[in-house]
């Protein structure tokens, strides 16, 4: 650790998670050093529990947030649009695990689908073929079982349902990975001892984070000053309009002010986006490098939804690894489902604290309790797909509620697109047919949880009227100010999002270093 | 006799109990004993004690509930005093049940057991030797991926299509 002065200008980022705990990482190995904002408290394996509620209240982002539209999270989770972390390492210390590339399509989907009726789809500016050897970097890093020599990940309980149910649906890309998270020893870490603990912090250290990984070494290069409980509240500017400062509040509510010669940002594409808008200017009156209107815009949370399907033979699919099973074959494009896009079946487990809050938000009942009663018997996946950017699903700030500081809080509005309602339905039935085909006797189609997948509010576009950020993730209005986490996707891809969010960061970070060193910025 | 005074106090010895036996009816499982619904009714009870309104509202729902039943909510079946919440699901009182007690009840050591959930595992070594993988009414599955012809990504719309390119364009204002 060291300490950088608040009259120093540094490299600034804000949110250590996949994005800025990578990105915080790669500079100080390339001896730059990084002031690295974290709002949450540096929580580590000590301090977390297996207890579902008791590990929310303490690691999830629950500031005030407000939420509408049509998609049903917001009738029952009025104030809960997003299931986050607010900790060191971000989300990466509640994420599940699975590592799927994007694929070539993916990048250009207004190339590969055409135009689609409502959303606002755009190409990214870069390829698959650019990608590749930051894929590679990122798997590496994050030790992605099938990948680079990393053993799979055997065969748990809830895998051995979905993968036989997959099987005889005639489905053949199923396997246990992709998934971050150590089959044996490696790069310092322990295999996993299958606690069936992911989304509650990982005790045993086996797991992939920026709290395990990145961050630990970017102290030890004596280059990170790592500030935890300090919440960004603005990015200032000069006179020419380059980012000069982050004022940030620390844990006693004292506002600071750190000197900045580049500021990234990477505090969760709800966070992100609202950190730009709250950093409006009489030189930026619709906030920071928002000369697009794009700021907070095209707000994508994934299709998602949940089947869980119930047998004779008990299945105990909290026991293991939560999402070491991925089927891959309906993650590709193909129209005559009905649908552009593509998703992918992972294995998921909740505990019955959280499946009974989130089976069916509000069921009550022997219905409900019946279905609860088969616990043991029970398996379980998760659909994760394409969702459509649309530029009415965004985030805002709202204009009467405020969070514990007295800012604003943010808003996300998100309706479906026909197209995501169309895909989902697809996957509940397939779904259905593949727990079936091992003989379930009862399924339960689960709606869509508060979003753990937060991408697409500061995208990344070729021209600037597009999108906020360029290839790098460099703002198109702010030379110095840059963007390093899942808010700059340009469209969501099917994939889940953090190896991407990873790679990225890692590519963005050598960029950075590039420019510097040539005085560029 | 309703109580005069709103207060923590004035809800009665039996309003655990009577809550409790409203809460096994919103959430019935035959095979959980009583405890784990009345630590459920303590923590409403618990919760509410701040708030004279709510308060009320909890005596009051119940009182009303004894009416609809009869004259003593406790003397019916829970399946038969389920029927009668579904008359009230939108009132204030039956939510503050229904939301209270969805996270307490099934956060309950009792309630785990009963449905088969084992609960903490880290401080036990996980499930690496604790029967993670003990599954054996299926086949084992194959947990590498699929080593045949990769999946086709991109299925053109028009059948025989050509399928564009995804590379970057190198031209334009890329910089």
């Amino acid at each position: 650790m060291s300490t950088i002065a608040h009259d120093e200008p540094a490299v600034v980022i804000i949110g250590s998670g996949a994005g800025g705990g990578t990105l915080a990482y790669e500079l100080t190995a390339r001896h730059i050093p990084v002031v690295l904002l974290e709002a949450g408290p540096h929580l580590t394996h000590d301090d977390y529990t297996n207890d579902e509620w008791d590990a929310f209240g303490q690691m999830a982002w629950t500031d005030m947030r407000t939420d509408n539209g049509s998609w049903r999270v917001a009738r029952d989770f009025p104030n809960l649009p997003a299931w986050t972390v607010k900790a060191v390492g971000g989300t990466t210390t509640h994420w599940a695990g699975a590592t799927p590339r994007f694929k070539p399509h993916e990048f250009k989907a207004r190339t590969a689908y055409g135009r689609v009726d409502g959303a606002n789809l755009l190409d990214w500016p870069i390829d698959a073929s650019e990608m590749a050897p930051w894929y590679d970097k990122a798997e590496i890093a994050m030790g992605s079982t099938h990948r680079h020599g990393r053993k799979p990940l055997p065969a748990n309980n809830n895998y051995k349902v979905l993968a036989n149910g997959a099987e005889r649906l005639g489905y053949k890309y199923y396997a246990t990975g992709p998934y971050a998270t150590n089959a044996e020893e490696y790069d310092g870490r322990p295999a996993s001892v299958q606690d069936g603990f992911n989304f509650q912090g990982d005790k045993n250290g086996s797991k992939w984070s920026t709290l395990v990984r990145e961050i630990p070494r970017a102290c030890a290069t004596g280059l990170l000053d790592l500030r935890p409980n300090c919440h960004a509240v603005q990015i200032t500017h000069d006179a020419q309009g380059r980012a000069d400062g982050v004022l940030y509040l620390d844990e006693n509510g004292a506002m600071h002010r750190q000197r900045a010669r580049l500021v990234s940002v990477a505090g969760n594409a709800i966070e992100s986006a609202r950190l730009l808008l709250l950093s409006e200017s009489p030189m930026f009156p619709d906030g920071l490098a928002n000369s697009s209107g794009q700021v907070g815009r095209n707000y994508m949370r994934h299709l998602t939804g949940s089947q869980y399907a119930q047998f004779d033979e008990p299945v105990h699919m909290y026991r293991g690894e939560t999402m070491a099973g991925i089927v891959a074959d309906e993650s590709k494009h193909d129209t005559s489902r009905g649908f552009v896009g593509g998703y992918y079946l992972e294995t998921v487990s909740l505990g019955p604290a959280f499946l009974a809050k989130f089976l069916d938000p509000g069921a009550w009942g022997r219905n409900f309790t019946s279905f609860m009663e088969q616990y043991a018997n029970t398996a379980a996946l998760w659909i994760v797909g394409e969702d459509m950017p649309q530029e009415c699903n965004r985030v805002t700030l709202s204009p009467s509620a405020t969070d514990q500081h007295g800012l604003p809080a943010p808003n996300v509005y998100y309706d479906d697109h026909a197209n995501d309602t169309a895909m989902r339905e697809h996957a509940y039935r397939r779904t259905a047919q593949l727990y079936q085909a091992v003989g379930a006797k009862r399924t339960y189609a689960t709606t869509p949880y508060p979003s753990t997948h937060n991408l697409g509010t500061v995208r990344m576009s070729e021209r600037p009227e597009d999108g906020v950020v360029n290839q790098w993730g460099r703002a198109h209005d702010v030379p110095n100010l840059f963007v390093s986490d899942g808010s700059v996707f340009t469209t969501s891809a099917a994939a889940n999002p953090t190896l991407t969010i990873v790679a990225l960061a890692i590519r963005q970070a050598d960029y950075i270093a590039d420019q510097m060193a040539a005085g560029e910025i | 006799m309703p109580p005069t005074e709103y207060s923590a106090d004035a809800l009665g010895e039996n309003v655990t109990r009577r809550l409790a036996r409203a809460l096994r009816a919103v959430f019935p499982h035959d095979n959980v004993p009583d405890g784990p619904y009345e630590r459920s009714a303590e923590a409403i009870l618990s919760s509410v004690s701040a708030s004279p309104h709510q308060t009320a509202v909890i005596v009051e729902g119940l009182r009303g509930l004894d009416g609809l039943t009869g004259g003593d909510l406790t003397a019916v079946t829970a399946d038969e005093l389920s029927a009668v919440l579904l008359q009230i699901e939108r009132t204030e009182f039956f939510q503050i049940m229904l939301t209270n007690t969805v996270v307490t009840l099934y956060s309950d050591q009792e309630v785990w057991d009963a449905l088969g959930y084992e609960g903490f595992s880290s401080d036990k070594g996980g499930y690496v030797s604790r029967g993670f993988d003990d599954l054996d009414w299926l086949p084992e599955p194959r947990v590498e991926e699929y080593d045949g012809e990769p999946l086709t990504d991109y299925v053109p719309s028009i059948p025989g299509g050509t399928q564009p390119s995804f590379e970057t364009k190198k031209t334009g204002a890329a910089r």
